[in-house]
């Protein structure tokens, strides 16, 4: 027997065992690698663990968690007060038309109800009126009290912005008129010039509850304030009534005497339906 | 009976339009320094020597970064008086006075435009008007709104000349 086959027996029966413990850890690791390598291995031994951590972090939120988020977003709210209303704006807008909608309607039926219940020559006028437009009582009467009314005219010089008359059917309100009809003057040229119409003029604004109705001429315009529901067929009259005014009160002594000029408008205006 | 005039606030960028706008409207002034976007317009109502009422409505425009032709031409119409302005501390805002006042001239033939350097706290005023003059550069008024020098005087005799 040579020397190196007595080492190679001699090894043999000294490292048995530790080869033994040597290929149990090499098993083992087997093993692991195919735990962490294979997905659902992996995901069998791991995913009830997570599910309790989880469990316990959802558990926990509101005590840990709860009081920063709410302190974060109080200040975030604070800080950035234009945004917040800016995203909701839409959405709030959107409801509360939904909700105007709504109770419009039930307003309109409780109306039709009512005046269905009692009589009187009036109501029964107003019924055969709804009739005969083929709409219900409730809805004619709130379409009475929407219907257009004029607040303000202003006839203002078209270059300038200078107020050369205005007449009011209410009372007399705290702004001023003259820089009301310089403002006016200012956003209409913007958007004429803006828009690069050529000839074109701006010919409606309208804000909220409001409609400021434009009529155009060569060298003034006239802006109408309207409240309420202002449709085609208020428009038209609006614009006749104008023409009509323009047509047989303005001259050009007129726009030279505003004094003069606003007790015609006046006169005019007092007596018409507007 | 009631007279009402338009007058036009123009000039560059930061040289005090706005400040004097509010100097002589509402006797405020402000270090705060807010660009004017668009035109601000207000009015105030001066009393003339005949015992006569003036509104002058003035338009406080945004001001312009080279000439006055970028000025908003429709903001300019049926004006019945311009305020040209400039910072006499800073010569790029009168540098195309000259050529401005040509183009105004031409365009808006019959209405008269008054120059006015604005900031007048910041310099020696003899130092300022003989560097002007010698730059071919002619004003009506230095003024300064922070200190309202000048201010209130410029504005009466232009009321005074534009009503008559």
């Amino acid at each position: 027997m040579e020397e190196q086959d007595k080492l190679k027996i001699l090894k043999e029966l000294l490292f048995t065992e530790e080869h033994e413990f040597a290929d149990s850890i090499a098993q083992k690791i087997d093993d692991l690698t195919k735990i962490v390598y294979q997905k659902k291995e992996l995901s069998h031994k791991v995913d009830p663990i997570i599910d309790d951590k989880l469990q316990e972090f959802v558990l926990e939120i509101p005590k840990t968690l709860g009081p920063t988020i709410t302190e974060t977003l109080r200040e975030e709210i604070k800080n950035s007060q234009d945004a917040v209303v800016e995203a909701l704006f839409p959405i709030i807008g959107k409801m509360i038309k939904k909700y105007i909608a709504h109770e419009m309607k039930l307003l309109s039926e409780n109306i039709s109800r009512k005046t269905k219940k009692a009589f009187s020559f009036k109501n029964w006028f107003q019924r055969t009126k709804a009739k005969a437009q083929g709409v219900s009582d409730g809805d004619l009467a709130i379409n009475e009290y929407a219907k257009p009314r004029l607040i303000q005219m202003f006839v203002i010089e078209k270059n300038s912005g200078i107020l050369l008359a205005d007449y009011s059917p209410l009372s007399e309100g705290t702004i001023d008129k003259e820089m009301i009809a310089g403002m006016l003057t200012a956003i209409k040229s913007f958007v004429e010039d803006a828009f690069r119409g050529g000839d074109q003029n701006l010919e409606l604004i309208e804000y909220e509850l409001y409609t400021i109705h434009i009529q155009n001429f060569y060298s003034y315009y006239v802006a109408a304030v309207i409240s309420g529901a202002y449709n085609m067929m208020f428009k038209e009259v609006l614009e006749d009534q104008i023409i009509d005014f323009a047509k047989n009160n303005i001259s050009n002594k007129d726009l030279e005497n505003s004094i003069l000029f606003t007790k015609k408008l006046k006169k005019h205006f007092a007596d018409e339906i507007v | 009976m009631k007279l009402s005039k338009k007058v036009v606030l123009l000039g560059h960028f930061g040289v005090g339009k706005t400040s004097l706008f509010r100097r002589f409207i509402d006797n405020e002034f402000s270090e705060e320094y807010k660009v004017t976007l668009g035109v601000q317009i207000k009015k105030k109502i001066v009393q003339l020597p005949d015992g006569k009422e003036l509104s002058m409505i003035i338009w406080d425009t945004e001001g312009h970064s080279n000439s006055i032709e970028d000025t908003r031409k429709s903001y300019l119409l049926g004006s019945h008086a311009f305020i040209y302005v400039f910072d006499v501390t800073r010569p790029e805002t009168y540098a195309t006075l000259n050529q401005d006042l040509e183009y105004l001239k031409e365009n808006y033939t019959k209405v008269p435009a008054k120059i006015l350097g604005n900031k007048l706290d910041l310099v020696n005023q003899k130092e300022i008007s003989d560097h002007l003059i010698s730059q071919n550069i002619h004003f009506d008024c230095l003024a300064s709104a922070k200190t309202n020098k000048n201010v209130q005087d410029f504005f009466s005799d232009l009321a005074k000349e534009i009503a008559s």
